[in-house]
Order: C-alpha cells, then structure tokens, then sequence
C-alpha cells in the first residue's frame, strides 16, 4: 500500500453550488485493479473526470506519482500517462481505427510534415494485437461493432503509454463474449504493470476483477480497502448507507386485472425482437436490462418516436392505429426521458412554462386562440404543490436553477396535468440525491394507487426490487423473463440479464 | 440485407458521377459542339478558378462550416494588387503576393470571428462578406482596375504550348489540397473536427487551430482564385467576385461533401463539383437558353444538391442509430467476413 | 469552457489584492451586465446614438427629418417581424428580400395598366398575366385586392417550401433559404427581363405614400400586425410552441409539441410577414421592382438580432425587433445625412452585424453563467 499511482489529498468539487465530491482522500495502488463502486450521482464519475482532466477541480490537489498533478485539458491528462475509456467512446467514425490512435501526434514522414502511413499501420497493428482486434488498422471506426470500437479506444491508451488507465462502466454495451474478452484484457494489462480504475455498478465484476475497492456515498469515501474486506452484501449496505427497507415508501397500490397497455410481438430489426407484455392498471412493472439490452429503445419504440415494423400496441384495450408522441400522449401515454437535460426540460425557461407544455393544447380552443392562463397556472400551482417541488418564483424561475431532484419531479408534472393511463420512466432517479429518490418513488406510487399503470425502466436492480409488482428482464432485445414479486432475486434477474440459462 | 436500401446507398455514394454524367449527356445531345476538344478546354479553363475557391470552400465545409465572404474577398485583394501593380507600377510577383496577403486577413478575420467571438460561421463571413466588399470599393472608388498585360499574358500562356496556365494552377492546388487533406496531421485532424467538434475537443485536440487553418486556407485560395480569374479577363470592375461564392459553395455540394461536415474529398469531389456548375455554365449558353432563365436552372440545381445532401445525412443518421446485434447478426457477419 | 474556469480561478486572487478597486470594477461591471440584458438595451442604444449625432448634424432632430425615420420603420418592421418568428424557432430566412422582389413584380403585373411591348413583349408573363393594355383586371375595382392577396398568397407559399425543406427534409435552414434567396431573385428577375413595372393603381400607390396628417397609413396596418404577432407569441398556444422548439427541439417533440408543423409555420409567417413589408415598399416606389429589397437581407436579420433576438433560437419578442429596426433606421438615416459613400455604409452595416451578432453571443454567455 506504500507504492501509490495517484494519491488524492482533501479534494472538493461542486456544480452549480451543489458539492458533489466532499473531502476525498485516497490512494490509487500501483500496478493493481482498484474497483470504485457507488449509487448514481455518488461522484465516481465526476472524480475521475478530474483525473481525466474534462473538469477542473475546486479545491484539495492530486499527486502522480508523488509530484502535483494538475491537468488542464483531457490532452494533458494524456501527456501523463492518464487514459480516460469513457462510456461514450470517442472515436472519429469517419477516420480510420491507425489515424483515430494517432490523432494527437502522428508519426511523421522524415522531416515531412506528412503522416508515416507505414509505421501508423506497424504500430496499430501492435496495439490491435495486443487488445486482441484483428483487424485492419485501416478500417473505418464506423465499420466496427461497440465492443471492437471499446478495444480500438483501449488500442488507443495503449499508445501512449498509459500507465493509469480509467475505465467507466466499459461493459454497458458489449455483449457477453466481448465483455469476457475486456476482462482478459484488463487481467492481462496489469500483469504488464498498468494501473487500473474500474467504475461500475456490475458489483459481481467489480468483485472478481478489482484488488482494492473504494466506495463512494454521496460525494464521500465511505469505504476503502483489500477486496478480500468486501463482499457484494457488504458494497451494497456501505454504497446505500441504510437498511433497503427504509430506502422505498411502503406499497400501497394494488394491480388490478385489466390492462392498461398492452404490447404484442412488438419487433424492430436489430432494435427489439417480439415483445410481448402487458401492463396492468394500478402495477408498477420494472424493466431492467444492462445498458444495451433494448430497454430505453422500446419505451421510445412505445411512445412513438422511433418506429417499429411489426407489433401492435394496446392502450386501455385501444390498438394504436399510428404511433406519433402526440398520438400516444392524446390516448393516455406518459414518458419521462432517460435524459432530462436533453429531452425532459426547457432549462432556460421557466417552471411553470416547463409543467405547461405538454397540456397547453387543453388549455385553449384552438392553436390560434388565446390561452385559458388562470386556469392552466391553477393547475399547474396545484402539480407544484403536490411534488413539493422547492421552487422561489414558479412563473419566472428558469427550471435550470432546481436541484436534479426538483427538475425530475418538474419533469414528471407536467405529465401529471393529463392525468396518463400509462406512465413511462427511465432512470426517474439517475443524478437524484437519496431524499429525492424517496419522493420520486412515493409520487410514483401514489400514480399506481390512483390506478395509473407505472412502466418503470431502471438499471439499479435494487430499486426496481423495491418498488415495482413484476420486474420484465430484458437483454438483446428481447424479453428474457418476467419475474414476479415473489420470485424476485437478485442473482438469477441479473443472470436472466446476462443472457444465461435461468435455473429454477 | 434489403437490394432496394443497397441500391440506395450506392446511388447516394456516388451522386456527384451520376449527376456528372447525365448532365453531360443532356447537354451533349442538345449541342453537338459540346463534345469537342475546344469545348471541354474552355470549360476546364473557366472551372479552374472558381475550383481554386472551391478547395478552399471544401476546407471550410468539412469542418462543418461555410465561408460566404470569398466573392468579396476575391473583388478586394485582386483590386488591391491591381491598384499595387497599375499605380505604383509593382512587378507581378509582388501584386499576385499583396493579392494573397489581402485573402489570408480576410481568413484571419473571419477565424478570429468565428473562433474567439464564437459568432456562428455563417453570419460571420456574412458581415465581413458586405464589410469587406465596401473596404475593396473604398481602395477603387468604384472604379474599374486594369491589370498590366503580363499579367494577362500570363493567363493566356499554355505550359508546353498545350495546358494552360490557369488549369496547371488549379491542377497544383488540387494536388497540394488533395496531399494535405490525406496525408497530413492537419487534414486528417480536419475530418476529425468536421465529424464532431466536442469529441475533438475531449481528445485534447486544438479545434480552434483547425478552424482558424481552414478560414485562412480558404482566404488564401479565394484571393488565388480571384487573381487567376481577373489574369483572364484583365480588369477588376466593380460587380468582380458577387455571388462567387454560390458556385464556390455549389461545387463543393454538388462534389459530395456534406454540408453538416466529416465527409467529402477535393479530389475527385470538388474537382468534380466545379467542372460540373461550369459545365452547366456553358451548357445553358451553348444550348442557347435564354439569359435570365440560366441562373434559374443553376440555382435549381444547387438546391437540388443540397437537398439530397440533407437527405443523405438523415439516412447515415438512421444507419448510426444504435443498433443492438443480435446474435443473429454476429452469426450472419462472422460469416460473411469468413 | 474549462479553460475559462480555469483562468478566472486564477485571476480571482489578484483582484482581491487589489481591495477598493475591486468593488468600483464589480460595479461597473455589474451595471454593464444588466445594461447589456435589459429588454431596453437598444432603445437605449439608440438614444444615445441619436443625442451623440446631434450636436454635428443638427437636421437629424428637424421635424421632417424625425418624420422620415418614423415612416421609414413600418415596412422594414413588417420584415422583421416574420424573420422573428422564424429566429425563435432557431432558424434564419435569408430568402425574404427575394420574396419581397418576386411578390411586388407579380403583384404589380396584376394591377398595371400598362406596359411597353419593346421592354416587356419578351418576358413569360406577356399574353398570360398582361398585354400592352396593361392586365386583364387592369382597372377594375378587383384588381387592387386580388394583387394584395396574390403577393401575400405567393409570400406564404415560399414560405411554406421553405419551411418542408426545413423541417421535413432537414436541410440547414441558412442554406435553404440562400440558395431560395438565388432562386426567388432570378425568377423575378426572369419574370420581367429585369424591367420596373409601372402604372400602378392610385390606390395602391396611396398605401405607401398616404398618410393621416403626418402619420403613414403603413403605421396602422404594421402596428396591428405587430401587436398581432405579439400577441400571438405571447398569449396563444403555438406561440409557447415556437419558443419550446427553438429551445430545445427533442424536448419539444417528447412533449407533444407538432415540431414540424410548428416550424412550417414560422416560415410562413415569415414569408407572409415579406410580401407585407413587400407591398409597402413597392408602393412607394409606385412600381414593382425586380430588384426590391436586395440590400435589405441585412437590415432585416441585423434588425432583430441587435434587438435581442437570438439566433440560436428560443428568444425573441416583438417588442425587441421594434427597438432593433429603430436602430437600423436611424443608422441608415444618419449614414444619409452625414453623406457618406455607398462603400462606407456597407463597412458600417457589416460591422454592424458582427457587432449584433457578437452581441448576442455575450448575451447567451451572461444569461448561463447567471
């Protein structure tokens, strides 16, 4: 434990006024897998993009290998050895796998300022051999798979020598074989001498590749040790920080029998194949899936905003004649969006414009007349009240400046105003404090035991056990299992998750 | 997969030889005149300088950007060495040099706009397109500016008694621009940009350096281009350069590279691209289509090229889409690849 | 972005050193700030510019001079409203000063009643809309509303392409509509072998040039349709749609909102908003012109953007575009005034946009660091 890569002394980092990394200290070993596990908006990501160099850090300072470390840009980061595999990789799709390698200094021909196509092509091909891709180094990025784009970036860190390499969550889109491979590939570029950071909240992974863990809660170090010290059960208490039982409000909702959406051999070539299932009125079905498997694309397939080809889909006993938001949202359909930033929010404008929009077309008799203002900025008092959403000045307060807790719920309320049959969520609680989830949970809930049917996508398998009736197993696109309340476990959803043989 | 998608993706891969071709048959088969040697030789020779622009506009665009100050950029720095050669009685060289200094502030200008101010590309170029015009007319007064003869001389040499000039000039710049785009840091870096700017800057690349390179490459050809053009026709007068940089702009399109940037080739696109508006050009004079009709049917076609640059680029959105394999797929590729 | 936290962290220290100084520079700053943000900026702006021009050019403020500039805002308003709408939606229409040439040819050929064969026995339209006796509804009392809605008509039809292209086809709005903006020129142009048609209708004539005392008939018909636009935006369902689509355009169309449709019609607007301001101008000049409005494209788009209408969309307001074309006439009037070459007024109005343009990137950059 005395040789340490990286050592972080008292750092602090905040966004918007919100401390998102609190006093961290800790040491990186040296030549080692240190596992870092935490809950979404724990910090995990936010502390190695300072290591990685993608954001300055507000106070405490970082030592590589005994000497002050202070990135300015991810190109120092990589000047010193740091790589940064992201979850979004970033390659150029239209430049090749050699030039993607070499695009921040590439060998130059004698004294000429020309690429040496031949030693790019030499020295690619060893990196490619060493990340076991065989390929040609002159094959188009865009001409790759996710998991062959994930080893080209590898190939990529490889290439300057990187003796810290970060990886963050690298798993979500490989398939199993791929991810077999990484592992091979992580196991054998420790013994090569590397260090290794490995994000991910695949705690089994974590377990069997990691030989140090750290966990972070909330923005602290709540656990730091030999992995021998840790066990999954262990991770989880420590990531969570309190009994499961308190952490989801307690079920009062009971589904009844009739459906309110019904999906039936819903198929998209390389999207989703044959999904069949109903929801029913007054359930909360979870949908869990690894990044990948099809989850997210079957809500926007569901919601009308990517097609499908084959399939039908049924809301309160109604077959969608043509499915477009709009459409959906008339006939009863809700869905909060995986991204609120991007497709939830107008950040820039005001709260109360924000909950208005998607009912607007209610509060008017045509597009053309004049809005029935009184009554929609009734209602949308009423939603804001409801959600407890903290909140100065509704009508002039841009919706950038809530808390991520306050903009989901800002989220899901302006779905409230039309009172949805079928509400629709993925990831309600990524970036959410733990106060926050609770709320979001109990608003949910109460939805289901107004009879709502709540559709409730998540990649943290523990809350889905928490609040929903049945949890719908997805994974290449297909539906891999259901599994009801009583069923419910934790090791045979993720193996169902995995794609492999469910034993039961 | 699908024979009607692959049909598809082949006619939108090569569009700029499709369109190349059956203009030249259409106009072929209406003027007879239009296969011969001289025809191909005088539309070459009026292809070269606005190619010359063109390669420059293709930097630019593959960034993802555009440049609409080049027609302005052209009237200024020809007129300020036409003013430098006549007035003050300058040797050549050193009228063409002031000439290409004149175009490289122009890109200097525009990238300290574009970089610095962060002002959007398009409006930019917009304000020093009319500034930069009013500076040029400022210098002539509005008046016409005579290049000296040798300089016309010049225009009308023929390298070996056969190429002329001009084509040899727009020959070596597409050669250097071609070079430069393939096999240097600076080029390939280009794409890079031009395929996404934010991936570029996480890479720790110095997207400003780029796009300054390139405003500046295309200021430098636009005042080329200008010189090579006013070489042919001997006077600068006032209207020189307007609306340049629409079939600067169209011969970049209608050569295949996107307009949302990353994808497109000097040689053979633009090449391509600025033979073929000047081939319609001439097309629509030989053919004898009446004169206010003929900007009609060159506009038509630009937006017809950028139309289906829009639509292909919906199409490769789609076909980027994430797509899950199934185990199908993997089966099926590993294959096909076998 | 990063790079500017970092120097700004680094630059913190000094000014604290430096104690006094720092709270009269704060302050300074801090007025310039809400100066550069207040919805007021350019009516400011332009009181300034008009009180700083007076004491050299004491006819700026003679009474008839004051009355040019107002006349001379109306049509030019009428423009910029419609590029407003289509700014909101984060596009840009740079086809409007060749809609405005297309539809007065076509609106005059309607209504004049007559023409010289020598200029015009070439031009497409002779035999089909009009003969030396002018057209076939020439003098009737038909002619004058037909032609009106024949140019208002046209104006929304090019918008309407302009915006399938847009939205439909998803082409760079910037390129559409220049290269919309060639096409629209050159048929006009093509419409009329480049000539002026003249011998318009009294009528016509007087909506350009009639005034009630000295107020310009083209004050009431634009003030309503300003208030009109206004009202639309502010008060109606769509207008919250086009603000919610040039915000942010996949929210928008998660929340229900008819994206396409919504742009379609900001485009149209704009084009209609064309021919209005169109009308104004050729009956002014008492003639449809082939050429009318060819070095407006930067007033207009300057106009609004220096009012404060932002071109990366999901900013505007009517009210902001009065203040900006205030601006720009006043500009052109003194430009006028102070006898300044075609060249110099042309390196003002660049720098002008730029300087709008550059504006509006210091606005948005203010706005998000608040």
């Amino acid at each position: 434990m005395n040789d340490s890569i990286l050592t972080f002394e008292n750092i602090d980092k905040s966004f918007f006024g919100v401390p998102v990394l609190k006093d961290i200290s800790f040491q990186l070993p040296r030549g080692q897998v240190l596992g870092l596990v935490g809950e979404n908006g724990a910090g995990k990501s936010t502390l190695m993009n300072l290591v990685g160099g993608v954001v300055p850090l507000d106070s405490g300072r970082m030592l590589l290998d005994g000497n002050p470390y202070t990135p300015r840009g991810p190109s120092d980061a990589s000047a010193a050895g740091v790589a940064f595999i992201h979850q979004e990789l970033n390659l150029f799709t239209n430049l090749s796998i050699a030039e993607n390698i070499f695009i921040n200094g590439f060998p130059r021909f004698h004294w000429l300022p020309m690429l040496n196509r031949t030693a790019m092509r030499t020295q690619t091909r060893q990196f490619l051999d060493a990340v076991d891709l065989p390929v040609s180094p002159d094959t188009l990025v865009e001409k790759l798979s996710p998991g062959e784009r994930q080893l080209a970036e590898i190939a990529k860190a490889l290439s300057f020598n990187a003796r810290l390499i970060i990886f963050d969550e690298p798993t979500t889109s490989l398939t199993a074989r791929e991810t077999e491979r990484l592992f091979a590939l992580i196991e054998r570029l420790r013994s090569d001498g590397a260090s290794i950071v490995y994000i991910s909240h695949i705690l089994t992974d974590v377990m069997r590749l990691a030989d140090e863990i750290v966990v972070l809660r909330d923005g602290e170090v709540v656990g730091h040790g030999r992995k021998e010290e840790f066990s999954v059960g262990r991770m989880i208490s420590l990531m969570v920080g309190r009994d499961i039982q308190q952490l989801y409000p307690p079920r009062t909702a009971q589904a009844t029998d009739r459906p309110a959406l019904e999906v039936r051999g819903v198929s998209q070539p390389g999207i989703v194949d044959k999904i069949d299932f109903t929801l029913y009125k007054g359930e909360t079905l979870g949908v869990f899936g690894l990044m990948g498997s099809g989850r997210t694309e079957l809500a926007r397939i569901l919601f009308g905003m990517d097609g499908c080809e084959e399939g039908e889909i049924a809301i309160d006993g109604v077959v969608q004649s043509k499915l477009s938001p709009r459409h959906c949202i008339d006939t009863g359909l809700a869905f909060v969006t995986e991204n609120r930033r991007e497709e939830g929010l107008l950040m820039d404008i005001s709260i109360s414009n924000n909950i208005g929009l998607v009912a607007l077309p209610h509060y008017a008799s045509s597009t053309f007349t004049p809005l029935h203002e009184q009554r929609l900025n009734g209602q949308i008092d009423e939603v804001v009240g409801s959600l407890k959403i903290k909140v100065s000045d509704v009508r002039r307060q841009a919706v950038k400046t809530l808390s991520g807790g306050n903009q989901q719920k800002a989220v899901i309320g302006k779905w409230l105003l039309r009172n949805p049959q079928v509400l629709i969520v993925d990831e309600p609680t990524r970036g959410v404090d733990v106060g926050a989830k609770y709320e979001i949970y109990t608003i949910l809930a109460q939805l289901a035991a107004e009879g709502t049917g709540v559709l409730f996508i998540s990649s943290e398998l523990d809350e889905l056990m928490g609040v929903c009736d049945r949890i719908l197993v997805m994974g290449n696109g297909e539906v891999q299992a259901i599994f009801s309340r009583s069923e419910f476990d934790k090791e045979r959803i993720l193996r169902a998750a995995f794609r492999e043989q469910v034993t039961s | 997969m699908n024979t009607n998608r692959r049909t598809l993706q082949l006619v939108l891969q090569n569009t700029p030889y499709i369109l190349f071709v059956v203009v030249f048959l259409i106009f072929g088969l209406l003027s007879p005149r239009f296969f011969t040697v001289q025809a191909a030789e005088t539309i070459l020779k009026q292809a070269s300088y606005i190619g010359i622009v063109a390669v420059g506009m293709t930097f630019v665009i593959l960034t993802g950007g555009i440049d609409l100050s080049v027609g302005s950029n052209m009237y200024v720095s020809a007129a300020v060495a036409g003013l430098l050669m006549q007035n003050l009685k300058a040797p050549v060289w050193l009228g063409l040099l002031v000439c290409l200094g004149v175009g490289v502030i122009f890109g200097l200008v525009n990238a300290f706009l574009i970089t610095k101010l962060k002002i959007v590309p398009f409006i930019a170029t917009l304000g020093t397109m009319v500034a930069g015009k009013g500076v040029g007319l400022l210098f002539s007064q509005s008046i016409q500016i005579p290049f000296p003869d040798s300089v016309l001389q010049l225009g009308s040499t023929r390298l070996f008694g056969i190429v002329p000039l001009p084509i040899v000039i727009f020959g070596l710049v597409v050669l250097a621009a071609h070079l430069v785009l393939t096999m240097t840091p600076i080029g390939r870096r280009i794409y890079a940009v031009g395929n996404d700017a934010d991936a570029a800057q996480k890479a720790g690349l110095q997207v400003d350096r780029v796009l300054a390179t390139v405003y500046i490459a295309s200021g430098l050809l636009a005042a080329l281009g200008g010189f090579v053009s006013v070489a042919q026709q001997g006077v600068v007068h006032p209207g020189f350069g307007e609306g340049y940089e629409f079939n600067a702009i169209a011969a970049v399109v209608l050569g295949g590279t996107s307009l949302f940037g990353g994808l497109g080739t000097v040689f053979p696109g633009t090449v391509l691209g600025a033979v073929l508006i000047q081939m319609i050009q001439t097309g629509l004079i030989f053919t004898k289509v009446d004169i206010y009709m003929q900007p009609l049917i060159t506009a038509a076609i630009i937006l017809f090229a950028i139309l289906l640059d829009a639509f292909r680029n919906t199409q490769l959105q789609k076909l980027r889409r994430r797509n899950i394999r199934t185990d199908k797929d993997i089966a099926a590729g590993a294959v096909s690849s076998a | 972005m990063t790079e500017a936290n970092v120097s700004k962290s680094q630059i913190s220290p000094v000014h604290s050193v430096r104690g006094a100084q720092t709270n009269g520079w704060a302050r300074v700053q801090q007025v310039l700030r809400r100066l550069l943000l207040s919805e007021y900026f350019v009516l400011y702006l332009s009181i300034i510019y008009f009180l700083m021009l007076w004491p050299f050019i004491p006819r700026i403020a003679s009474p008839q001079n004051l009355g040019n500039i107002f006349s001379n805002m109306w049509p030019l308003l009428a423009v910029a409203i419609g590029q407003t709408f289509v700014l909101i939606v984060a596009g840009i229409d740079l086809s409007q000063s060749s809609i405005m040439a297309l539809v007065s040819v076509i609106g005059a050929a309607i209504m004049t009643t007559q023409l010289d064969p020598v200029l015009f026995e070439k031009s497409p339209l002779w035999g089909v809309l009009y003969t030396a006796t002018g057209s076939p509804l020439a003098g009737t009392l038909l002619a004058l509303p037909v032609a009106l809605l024949a140019m208002m008509g046209v104006g929304a039809l090019i918008g309407l392409w302009n915006g399938t292209a847009v939205a439909r086809l998803k082409t760079p709005p910037f390129m559409v509509t220049l290269v919309g903006m060639m096409f629209f020129s050159a048929a006009a142009i093509y419409l009329t072998k480049s000539e002026n048609i003249i011998h318009l209708p009294d009528a016509y004539i007087a909506l350009g040039q009639g005034q009630i005392s000295f107020v310009p008939y083209s004050f009431f018909i634009v003030g309503a349709l300003a208030i009109a636009a206004q009202w639309l935006l502010s008060r109606t369902v769509l207008g919250r749609w086009f603000y919610a689509v040039g915000t942010n355009m996949r929210t928008a169309i998660v929340s229900g909102v008819p994206v396409t449709r919504v742009i379609i019609t900001a485009y149209v607007l704009s084009g209609f908003f064309a021919a209005v301001g169109s009308i104004f101008y050729s009956a002014r000049l008492a003639a449809g012109r082939p050429t009318l409005g060819s070095s407006l494209l930067l007033d207009v788009v300057g106009a609004t953007v220096i009012g404060g209408t932002s071109l990366m969309g999901g900013k505007g307001k009517i009210l902001w575009t009065v203040f900006g074309v205030l601006f720009f006439v006043l500009l052109d009037n003194s430009l006028n005034l102070l006898n300044l070459s075609f060249f110099w007024v042309q390196i003002v109005k660049g720098s002008v946009i730029l300087l709008a343009a550059g504006l509006d990137v210091a606005r948005t950059r203010l706005t998000a660091r608040s």
